[in-house]
């Protein structure tokens, strides 16, 4: 009896003893990190005719981050967000990408679109310094995304000015023929998880960093696809070409004793020009078509005193943004918006913002009516970055 | 459309060959002289280079605060690092000296 104790206890307590000899903590060669943003806050709107105002529930983006070696990484977002008492939930971006030497990456999956920055470097909540994004960008935004296809960037040291580029190939946007959605006819739609003919869209960006303190950089995007419309339709080869034009410029001015942060971006969208078919009230149909451009640009201003002596006024930044968005004439969405935002931030620490904002929107129009609309909004928005 | 197709499709060949040769060649020379010990220090000494600490000021504010170096560990940063090098298309000299400053003052 005593030979068993004996040999339970130095089975129990020297695998014990081994375990805590070998085991060194050191970090694995692989790691898994959780990161991502979310924000909530609050809404009110006028437009003369209608007010309304409304608490947000919460937006979740969690990002996922599989770094397997030193040049090999996976990348995923999704996005939670409640709207109209639904559950909204998207994939962001899912790719794969693989440092094949220090000026060249690959990517592959369903990536954000280097077209132009707004969508692939700003528009998170914790980044973006307004609740919204300018218009030209979302739903009804004419620049695109994100993409699935494959992809290839890097950046190049010139000795003080620097050269970033990337280039790609999705399986591009699909025209709206408006037989499901009549208002939209003639819209591109990029969210197509699969593609519906065998014309893929080409793009890519050009940046150039012109001073050796990064401070500014100045960016050209294009994207272009021979045909958005599906096989065998009479839309397949209508063709598409969209440029970007971008421009930044983040300094610590120390007359002003503060950093300032100008961001712009232009967007064009020149579709080809195709026939789309008008049912009226009384079931007649009329065919008509539209010179299919629009474009969109931004332009935002702020201001950061991160010089001052005193802590709270240290941690304010004032902004200003002019955005405005052109629809076709002769499109069911024909329309002209113009919007002016000013907001005051108070940052909680380097990835939370309490954000309070005013805009004034106004729209001749449009998806809601014909007429000229003023909007006003008032927001409170609270993002952190994780 | 069918022509700007081609240009786009065109330009994107030729950055992509572009962007492989450069990167692929070899920036040793073939023979190279061997430098006095005195070329080497005086070479040195004026040598300017921007501090991990100094690129991370001026390259994380681009888009968003530059980050709490203590927010994260040292193989956080690793992580994080490669993601943002690729994400915001930093150079891997940027990159490099980002993480060693983010990694020394943890």
């Amino acid at each position: 009896m005593k030979k068993l104790l004996v040999v339970l206890t130095a089975v129990v307590f020297g695998g014990q003893m081994y375990g805590q000899t070998y085991n060194t903590f050191e970090p694995s060669k692989t790691q898994f990190m959780l990161r991502g943003y979310g924000h909530t806050g609050f809404e009110y709107m006028d437009s003369g005719d209608e007010t309304e105002s409304t608490f947000l529930g919460s937006a979740f983006a969690p990002i996922f981050l599989y770094k397997h070696s030193d040049r090999l990484m996976f990348e995923a977002e999704l996005e939670f967000v409640l709207e109209s008492d639904e559950l909204e939930t998207g994939l962001e971006y899912a790719d794969v990408m693989y440092v094949l030497n220090k000026n060249m990456t690959v990517r592959a999956g369903k990536f954000l679109l280097p077209f132009g920055t707004f969508m692939e470097r700003l528009h998170p909540a914790w980044i973006n310094r307004l609740p919204n994004a300018p218009l030209g960008y979302g739903h009804d935004g004419i620049a695109p995304s994100s993409g699935i296809g494959v992809e290839l960037r890097g950046a190049f040291d010139l000795g003080g000015p620097k050269l970033n580029y990337s280039v790609y190939s999705t399986n591009g946007p699909r025209i709206k023929d408006g037989s499901e959605e009549p208002e939209e006819a003639g819209i591109l739609e990029f969210e197509n998880y699969e593609d519906t003919n065998l014309a893929k869209a080409y793009g890519g960006r050009l940046g150039l960093l012109p001073f050796p303190d990064s401070s500014t950089e100045i960016g050209f995007s294009a994207y272009s696809t021979s045909g958005t419309g599906e096989e065998d339709s009479e839309y397949e080869d209508i063709g598409a070409f969209l440029f970007a034009l971008d421009f930044s410029f983040v300094k610590q001015i120390s007359a002003i004793g503060g950093i300032v942060d100008v961001k712009s971006q232009f967007n064009n969208s020149n579709v080809d020009t195709a026939t789309f078919i008008e049912t009226h009230e009384d079931g007649d149909e009329e065919e008509y078509s539209f010179d299919n451009q629009s474009n969109s640009f931004y332009g935002q201003l702020s201001y950061r005193p991160t010089m001052s002596g005193n802590k709270f006024i240290k941690n304010l930044e004032f902004v200003a943004r002019y955005s405005d968005f052109k629809a076709p004439e002769g499109a069911e969405w024909e329309e002209k918006s113009t919007q002016y935002a000013f907001g005051l931030n108070y940052w909680l620490s380097w990835r939370s913002v309490v954000k309070l904002s005013y805009q004034t929107t106004e729209t001749e129009g449009g998806h809601d009516g014909d007429g000229l609309t003023n909007t006003d909004g008032l927001f409170v928005h609270w993002a952190i970055g994780f | 459309m069918k022509i700007m197709n081609k240009i786009v499709i065109g330009v994107i060949l030729v950055t992509t060959i572009g962007a492989t040769v450069v990167s692929c060649s070899s920036t040793k020379k073939g023979y190279s002289d061997i430098p006095d010990s005195e070329t080497v220090v005086a070479e040195e000494g004026f040598k300017l280079e921007k501090s991990g600490a100094q690129l991370w000021g001026e390259t994380c504010n681009r888009c968003h605060i530059a980050p709490s170096p203590a927010d994260y560990n040292d193989t956080d940063w690793e992580t994080i690092s490669l993601h943002m090098r690729i994400r915001a298309n930093l150079t891997e000299h940027e990159s490099k000296k980002i993480e060693e400053f983010l990694k020394s003052a943890n």
